[in-house]
């Protein structure tokens, strides 16, 4: 058995705790009530063993490659954790993770992740803090420890299914890897997630954020998810929140009062925060090769921001990467438009050298190549541009 | 269930996931019926990888430190390689292999493939440069890939586009110790590598 992507994907998804299999029962029992600020399950609870062990993983994850350490985008969102979660501010660590997809989670523990394929699709900031605001909601009912007790018995089978990795650098030599295993089976139940929507919602509106956000946010994902039949199967999101379309329709219907319309969307902030890690975000979206879904988001993303010369950039990494019909012409029509604008990456000059030569303009191919080492001179992938502009 | 049952049970489930191992002799092999290659040494051919696709997987010291992963003849429209699951519909559509692409469009493919096999977002080739490959002209470009463990792999792909279709090698492992010890073999190997059978038509 191996680990499809939407497996591990699912393993962030706020169930963490899943694989933890021996424990006392009945301890500590998450009732109804929200959890206190600054809270630590007793001793000898259960729960306080699943601590330990989220703990542990959060000490190997802090050293992990995949966490993104810039400090001003750590900061931001850090600040919008706790504008949000106000009194819970001192009980939670974020952590950003550089994986494309859109996703976020909250362990019992504290540990928040928020992936960057989130990050790239936000709008604003009020989209972030729906998506925030909603695990805050998981997290304070306590839903994972909930959910962990509903399905400890079943968790070991799950051991055993993660003894067929055998890839290098795939395998499961993480809790975290094997935790999407377990994930992909046991998603929170339709009431937890209306239950966390609902205290997103309520955080939202007293941090003085519209919570249009949140309704927002799904509208965007189901539209991708649109693009592709098969993209749609892969999302995690939706492997693991049960009909998409019904929670849309119920978030409408939750902030459809016109007290609701008011409120932040902190657009310029979230913009300028992102600003040091945009390319990569884009960068590690197109190299998933998702072309009906990547279009969906860069198009939006267009929409706010026109002139943005890094999205018509990516818009046409989209075209040349997909190599269809006609594509060579709507990737030549957005690289231009991207010289045009502003933020364009140099890397833009470099594809245009790939398309020129498919399209056999090979003076074209060698002038955009010169523009592309006059920006970039150290440009480590000069040599094997030269190569192919020999043949 | 009887324990019997629950002995059965394992039993199958743990043969379903040996990863049986074929002594590679170092002397002159085919690999896939198209590549000809002469070890200079022992190496061993993974008959479970998790490879998915016209390949063959050979390792010295084992899955988790080194691979020299032979692609034998990927068509136009076929992707280099996926990951053997037991769910293949639930898989996003993978990248696939053109035959118009250039050697960098290759790189950019096995980048965007090693992406999604390892569930990685730090994946990149580089320093892409001719290189003679089976008496033909190839290319040659090193990789570097840091997988879900954490662990960081270093590696070198050398290819060859003939008759439309991709024949190349790719040797990758630990950077520490495990990839910097047997690059010379692999270097040798390379240099020994025909094309054969319906390759060399």
């Amino acid at each position: 058995v191996s680990l499809t992507r939407r497996q591990f994907g699912c393993a962030l998804c706020g169930l963490a705790p899943l694989l933890l299999t021996k424990g006392a029962r009945g301890q500590g029992g998450s009732g109804a009530s929200f959890l206190t600020p600054g809270y630590r399950p007793p001793a000898e609870s259960d729960e306080k063993g699943l601590w330990s062990m989220m703990d542990r993983e959060e000490r190997r994850f802090q050293e992990s490659r995949f966490v993104v350490r810039e400090p001003a985008l750590n900061s931001y969102v850090r600040d919008v954790v706790c504008r949000l979660g106000k009194d819970y501010c001192q009980d939670v660590r974020v952590y950003i993770v550089r994986t494309p997809h859109f996703n976020a989670s909250m362990a019992p523990n504290g540990m928040m992740q928020v992936w960057t394929g989130l990050l790239l699709r936000c709008n604003d900031e009020a989209q972030l803090a729906a998506i925030v605001g909603h695990e805050m909601g998981h997290y304070l009912r306590r839903h994972t420890v909930e959910r962990w007790r509903d399905v400890r018995d079943k968790a070991a089978a799950s051991a055993v299914l993660g003894l067929g990795l055998t890839v290098a650098g795939a395998g499961s030599l993480s809790v975290l890897t094997d935790l999407a295993l377990t994930a992909s089976i046991f998603a929170f139940n339709r009431d937890q997630e209306r239950e966390a929507d609902d205290i997103g919602l309520e955080l939202m509106v007293k941090a003085g954020y519209t919570p249009l956000g949140a309704p927002e946010v799904w509208e965007q994902l189901l539209a991708e998810a649109k693009a592709g039949t098969a993209e749609r199967a892969s999302s995690f999101l939706f492997a693991t929140h049960p009909e998409p379309e019904e929670r849309l329709d119920a978030l409408r219907e939750k902030t459809k009062r016109d007290e609701a319309r008011t409120g932040e969307r902190g657009r310029d902030r979230y913009q300028a925060s992102l600003a040091g890690v945009r390319k990569q975000l884009v960068q590690d979206e197109l190299a998933l090769r998702q072309y009906g879904r990547s279009e969906v988001v860069f198009e939006r993303l267009l929409a706010q921001t026109p002139d943005d010369g890094l999205l018509w950039y990516a818009k046409g990494e989209v075209y040349r990467l997909r190599g269809g019909e006609g594509d060579a012409e709507r990737a030549m029509n957005a690289y231009g438009t991207a010289i045009e604008t502003t933020g364009a990456p140099p890397e833009t000059y470099r594809s245009i050298v790939l398309v020129e030569l498919k399209r056999g303009e090979r003076e074209r191919a060698q002038k955009a190549f010169e523009r592309y080492l006059e920006l970039r001179p150290e440009a480590s992938d000069a040599g094997g541009l030269r190569m192919i502009l020999k043949q | 269930m009887t324990r019997l049952s629950i002995i059965l049970f394992f039993a199958a489930l743990l043969a379903g996931c040996v990863t049986p191992y074929a002594i590679v002799n170092p002397e002159r092999q085919t690999v896939g019926d198209v590549i000809s290659v002469q070890p200079g040494m022992m190496w061993n051919k993974l008959g479970y990888s998790g490879f998915e696709g016209n390949v063959e997987v050979w390792t010295i010291d084992g899955p988790q430190l080194n691979t020299l992963v032979f692609f034998t003849g990927v068509r136009d429209g076929e992707p280099l390689f996926t990951r053997r699951t037991a769910n293949p519909e639930q898989q996003e559509k993978p990248p696939v292999f053109r035959a118009s692409m250039n050697p960098l469009e290759v790189q950019e493919l096995l980048e965007a493939t090693v992406a999604r096999f390892f569930q990685t977002t730090l994946a990149q080739g580089r320093n892409l440069n001719p290189e003679t490959v089976a008496d033909g002209q190839g290319f040659r470009f090193e990789t570097r890939l840091v997988g879900r463990d954490e662990v960081e792999r270093v590696g070198i792909f050398v290819g060859t586009i003939r008759n439309k279709r991709l024949y190349g090698a790719w040797f990758q492992g630990a950077r520490l110790h495990y990839f910097k010890r047997y690059e010379p073999e692999f270097d040798r190997l390379v240099k020994s590598a025909k094309l054969v059978g319906e390759a060399a038509k």
